[in-house]
């Protein structure tokens, strides 16, 4: 490429000139893609709003464990005497946070990625019709298809960004509350419980993956903001309040709550924070592996239908 | 001297869509240079576009473009081509240098090079001011200078550009043709320019491809095709008229037109000489006040082929 950054070629810029550098393979085009869509998205106030929201139920859980900790190291070991009862607040405090699930076990995290589940689903709604519904709203595939990358580039990019937009409000923020937790009361929490950081890194991928081919194949195929915030409402409220009422209502088999998408990745991530089937409520809950199996198989059918939705034909004409 | 290796060679190509003939046994060479293809809707343009960024691939025969293989070499053939599509390609969002520079990443250009390329070609196209608009705001004129800035971002050597002067008023269009000119001409880009706009071609290319219903319908120079064309003449004459058309008719010429007030439009037969038109006036005591060259153009030429082409019989896939 002829220099372009001398002083002295000013006037040059009027002129054509060449460029002659070497071209990257095909799979350097993911990252622009993708940090192209998250660029789309950070523009947009709504998004930050919505993020700033997703946030609450993260401070709610961060606070609340320091807190706890800090009226635990106030109460020391002085007993409170109420009526004939002699009570330790250090052993009412562990109770609550035993209660709550602000105890730094499995449950905590579990419990966090879980309730982020609203937020979630709105943000993606978003997220979905930014950076696939406007692809074909407004024509732009044929923009990325007719360079040198395939649709699974494409693909890839965009599943990119709706990761990160996933891991941001899950993944990430339960990371740092298992930190913090650390960093509170004991360091010992980092060696004792490493398996958690590995639970909660496999959770969040089973989310990744499963919601990141939903949404695009959503994406894909209702384009606008209003009609994907409405199908995801359908598949993550409607479907959950159908599936309680078929199993706690008329108390049919609890395989019934397998049409519930997030109860679904909520039990296979308790099983990846290795927690047993005692540890859910309600209790009557189908097997993670039969949770795992209805969630790998919409995966599959979204790669499917997103497969057959960007095909070459429609890139020209 | 050696032979010019060609830039688009196509081998007996046919695409079907199921049942449908998209393009039947197509077998061109073109060489280097700016080609204008040319062809009313369904005439398979946008399959030879699919095929030849290698997005499709050929149902049946062989071709190549800039020695690239068009079934195998698909991710090697769109780095080597620029394309420019018809419709707007946008991504909304986008400011208009990001996206151009967006382009040249996904072309496979490392990012700050793709950057510096992008203010480049945004200012040699003219939108060195516009640069840092939201794509939204663009004018449809400013919009496809992108889309060719785009297309330009990694240097390619050829060009398809798909009706690139769609929507554009006089000037812009004017302008626009004067970029593509320049850049076949005097940067040695090949640029193939599908339209419908014949004067487009006319102005642009010097080689044509014209496609109808799947098949070559003419292929040729721009100057050659033009010699293909009728000598047409508009006359003015005054008298009776009636009898010099007749006599026009009996020498083989054809009125094209008559306005009723004795101005005609003439298609004289090859070797017609213009003296002849004086000679037939006299001879009926009509008076010829203007004899004025006014040729067939390319539109004129392509509709005038298409009308004498006989429709090929109904063909289905086994047929």
């Amino acid at each position: 490429m002829g220099d372009s950054s001398g002083r002295g070629a000013a006037p040059e810029l009027l002129h054509y000139r060449p460029w002659k550098g070497a071209f990257r393979p095909p799979i350097a085009a993911v990252w622009p893609i993708a940090r192209t869509g998250l660029l789309m998205l950070l523009r947009r106030r709504l998004f930050w709003g919505l993020y700033a929201l997703s946030m609450m139920i993260f401070l709610m859980y961060f606070f609340g464990q320091y807190l706890l900790a800090w009226f635990q190291t106030q109460a020391g070991e002085s007993r409170v005497v109420v009526g004939l009862l002699a009570i330790h607040p250090g052993e009412l405090i562990e109770i609550l946070a035993d209660k709550l699930k602000l105890n730094g076990s499995a449950a905590t995290y579990r419990n966090y990625i879980h309730y982020q589940g609203y937020m979630v689903m709105i943000v993606l709604a978003l997220a979905g019709s930014v950076l696939i519904g406007n692809d074909f709203r407004y024509g732009s595939l044929p923009f990325y298809l007719s360079k040198p990358l395939s649709r699974r580039h494409y693909l890839l990019g965009k599943g990119l960004a709706v990761a990160v937009f996933i891991n941001l409000l899950t993944t990430l923020p339960a990371l740092a509350l298992f930190v913090e937790y650390g960093l509170i009361y004991s360091w010992d929490h980092f060696t004792r419980n490493s398996y958690l950081v590995a639970g909660i890194l496999a959770y969040g991928a089973v989310l990744t993956v499963s919601l990141t081919l939903i949404l695009l194949a959503t994406a894909v195929w209702l384009r606008r903001t209003v009609p994907l915030i409405m199908t995801w409402t359908a598949l993550f409220l409607l479907c959950r309040q159908l599936a309680t009422s078929l199993v706690d209502g008329l108390h049919l088999d609890p395989r019934w709550r397998l049409i519930d998408l997030w109860n679904n990745t909520w039990l296979v991530g308790g099983a990846c924070l290795q927690m047993g089937p005692e540890a859910f409520d309600p209790a009557s809950q189908p097997r993670w592996v039969e949770a795992a199996l209805v969630l790998g198989g919409v995966s599959v059918a979204c790669l499917s239908y997103l497969a057959l939705r960007l095909r070459a034909v429609e890139i020209v004409g | 001297m050696a032979s010019v290796p060609p830039l688009i060679e196509l081998d007996h190509v046919s695409r079907w869509y199921g049942t449908q003939h998209a393009l039947k046994d197509l077998t061109v060479r073109l060489a280097p240079g700016r080609i204008g293809l040319l062809g009313p809707n369904g005439a398979g343009k946008s399959t030879l576009l699919k095929i030849l960024l290698g997005l499709l691939p050929p149902s049946s025969g062989t071709g190549c473009v800039l020695g690239l293989d068009l079934g195998r070499s698909g991710v090697e053939l769109r780095r080597a081509v620029g394309y420019m599509p018809e419709a707007d390609a946008l991504v909304p969002g986008l400011r208009g240098a990001e996206y151009v520079a967006l382009a040249g990443e996904l072309y496979g250009m490392p990012r700050r090079e793709a950057q510096r390329r992008a203010h480049e070609v945004l200012t040699y196209l003219g939108m060195e001011d516009a640069r840092y608009r939201r794509l939204e705001e663009y004018s449809t004129g400013m919009k496809q200078r992108l889309k060719l800035a785009q297309a330009l971002v990694h240097d390619p050597p050829l060009l398809l550009l798909d009706e690139p002067t769609s929507g554009l008023d006089p000037s812009g269009r004017e302008a626009m043709l004067r970029l593509l000119l320049a850049l076949g001409r005097e940067h040695g880009k090949s640029i193939l320019l599908s339209t419908h706009l014949l004067g487009d071609v006319e102005r642009v290319c010097e080689t044509v491809l014209i496609l109808h219903q799947g098949r070559v319908l003419l292929q040729g120079g721009v100057d050659e095709v033009r010699t293909r064309r009728q000598d047409r003449y508009r006359l003015q004459v005054e008298g009776d008229s009636a009898t010099f058309r007749e006599e026009l008719r009996l020498e083989g010429a054809v009125v094209l037109h008559d306005n009723g007030r004795g101005e005609l439009r003439v298609a004289a037969p090859p070797g017609w000489a213009t003296r002849a038109f004086f000679a037939l006036a006299d001879n009926h005591a009509v008076l010829l006040r203007g004899v004025l060259p006014d040729d067939e153009d390319l539109e004129e030429l392509f509709h005038r082929v298409l009308a004498a082409t006989p429709a090929p019989p109904e063909e289905s896939r086994h047929g």
